[in-house]
């Protein structure tokens, strides 16, 4: 909002004391004019409202240029300038390569695509056409027949970067035939970029974030506090369909095997398994029962959790007794006892074990059930990762092809 | 019943504030910094999208002087904010004592107005300041 008078002060606020709050904001200076806090609240108060302030109206802005002229190592200097990149170079967008991106499309250049603010309704909703998106997925060095899945990310207006200063990630999982045809890799090293296709869609839908929806810009429209690794590249992982025991997650959803679709996922991303204190190696692994136990350890939380299992595991988890990922799901999150459950305290009400036996766990954002399974990766390893992510949009990709 | 001018301070808690990346210097084909002179110009596409129009609403006037008036103080719930604005009335309490202060927790939280409040405030207010953030 131009004009608006806002009083900064260095946060943040919560848990701190009255005393820490009172030396740190109340005697203390605006981080962004080094005014005194107090002093500079009176004079928001009582100073006369300038010309500038008192206009009404509309105040209209544009995207600025629609093209810019020079060499291409000015044009790369000037993108990083204008923050048009991810800081890495980018394939310069010139109206060829944005001409034969938009051959990966039935639809309309000048198609409204999508509307995007940088998370949580925080800051301006921007729009951006088909043909925006093209000139983002040209910069990330996408392929035409990649186009539709970046299309589809985009429809969605879900930022891959945002705002928020916990530091969220974004990734997607794709099912269908599509991961064949375009070379999306489900095998050695799924969840990483190590396949193109992998790696210049979940880039497209980070510069489409950046440069569409200005997400991502440090201070104004990002505020991540320590950051999230996943960031430098959106999350796109593709299912190992072929080599799942279950049936793969866009099905149990709702859609039809063999289906293209794109659901969206957000929240602090994944790691090894081997990371939670619980899990152990050894000759015998009760694979269910230690997810149930991860399980019981980090939910509700405020993204619940998702398992990335590796067929091997997916397999074990099948051997013992699981043939479906809903009678897995109703086992992890209504079962009593997990054994690493923390020990009730005095007075502290119900054990976690208890209230989840009397009602499933929500999501944080209480959006459906909070225990996700994804079955991706080689079969080289009995290895997998877990993470707190929870799904939001699932896409219809050939609707935008 | 006197309606009163209300005058809103907004407390970003170290949140956000947002700025758009729109250069109006810019003109259509403008020339990029010069680096190396001797490789062929090429022309790029703005990858950009579109930001919205934003509406200008009239602010109030700012008051003359606080003595005498009735500054509120909103807390709208996140963790903390009780406390900073406990902390930020007691200093208005001793640096203006002629102020009244009303402190109070707004229903709406952070992202939707408390309209009962709002009509309070505008009823019994001339000014507040409203504490949103982190």
């Amino acid at each position: 909002m131009p004009n608006f008078r806002i009083q900064y002060f260095r946060g943040p606020v919560w848990a701190k004391t009255k005393e820490q709050l009172k030396k740190q904001i109340v005697e203390g200076n605006n981080p962004v004019n080094g005014k005194p806090v107090m002093k500079e609240m009176v004079e928001i108060l009582t100073k006369p409202l300038t010309e500038e302030e008192k206009k009404t109206g509309e105040y209209k802005r544009d995207k600025g240029p629609l093209t810019f002229t020079g060499t291409p190592d000015e044009l790369q200097k000037l993108f990083l300038e204008k923050r048009f990149t991810d800081f890495m170079p980018v394939i310069l967008p010139t109206e060829e390569k944005v001409a034969e991106m938009l051959k990966g499309t039935s639809h309309r250049p000048d198609e409204l695509l999508g509307r995007m603010n940088p998370g949580s309704e925080a800051g301006d909703t921007w729009t951006y056409t088909v043909k925006d998106a093209a000139v983002n997925a040209v910069m990330a060095g996408a392929k035409p027949e990649y186009f539709p899945i970046i299309l589809a990310l985009g429809s969605s207006g879900s930022p891959a970067l945002n705002v928020s200063d916990n530091g969220f990630m974004a990734g997607a999982v794709v099912n269908g035939r599509i991961r064949d045809e375009i070379g999306l890799n489900y095998e050695i090293g799924a969840v990483g970029p190590y396949a193109h296709a992998n790696t210049a869609i979940g880039r497209a839908w980070n510069l489409l974030s950046i440069n569409g929806g200005n997400c991502g810009k440090v201070g104004t429209t990002y505020m991540g506090t320590v950051g999230n690794a996943h960031n430098a590249l959106a999350l796109i992982i593709a299912e190992n369909e072929r080599d799942s025991p279950f049936k793969p997650y866009a099905v149990r959803r709702g859609f039809k095997e063999g289906q293209n679709i794109i659901t969206l996922f957000t929240g602090w991303g994944i790691l090894s398994a081997a990371n939670w204190r619980v899990n152990v190696w050894g000759p015998d692994m009760n694979y269910p029962q230690i997810i149930k136990d991860i399980y019981a350890q980090q939910s509700p939380g405020l993204f619940g959790t998702t398992v990335v299992l590796s067929p091997p595991i997916a397999d074990f988890v099948k051997d013992a007794g699981f043939d479906t990922v809903e009678k897995l799901t109703e086992w992890v999150t209504q079962s009593a006892n997990p054994p690493m459950a923390a020990k009730p305290k005095p007075n502290a009400g119900p054990a976690p074990q208890a209230k989840a036996k009397a009602k499933p766990k929500r999501g944080g954002f209480g959006m459906g059930s909070n225990f996700h399974v994804i079955v991706t990766g080689a079969s080289n390893n009995n290895y997998w990762m877990v993470g707190g992510m929870m799904p939001g949009q699932s896409i219809e990709i050939d609707k935008w092809r | 019943m006197k309606l009163r001018t209300t005058v809103t301070a907004i407390l970003c808690l170290g949140l956000l504030s947002f700025v758009t990346q729109t250069d109006p210097a810019s003109a259509q084909g403008k020339k990029a910094a010069s680096a190396d002179p001797q490789m062929p110009k090429i022309t790029v596409l703005n990858p950009m999208g579109t930001p919205p129009p934003v509406q200008l609403k009239p602010q109030a006037p700012r008051l003359t002087t606080l003595d005498g008036k009735t500054i509120y103080f909103v807390n709208t719930g996140y963790i903390g904010t009780d406390r900073l604005m406990d902390v930020m009335a007691d200093w208005f309490k001793a640096n203006y004592p002629k102020t009244n202060v009303v402190i109070k927790r707004s229903a709406g939280g952070m992202d939707r107005v408390d309209k009962a409040l709002w009509a309070e405030i505008g009823e019994k207010g001339d000014a507040a300041i409203v504490g949103l953030g982190h």
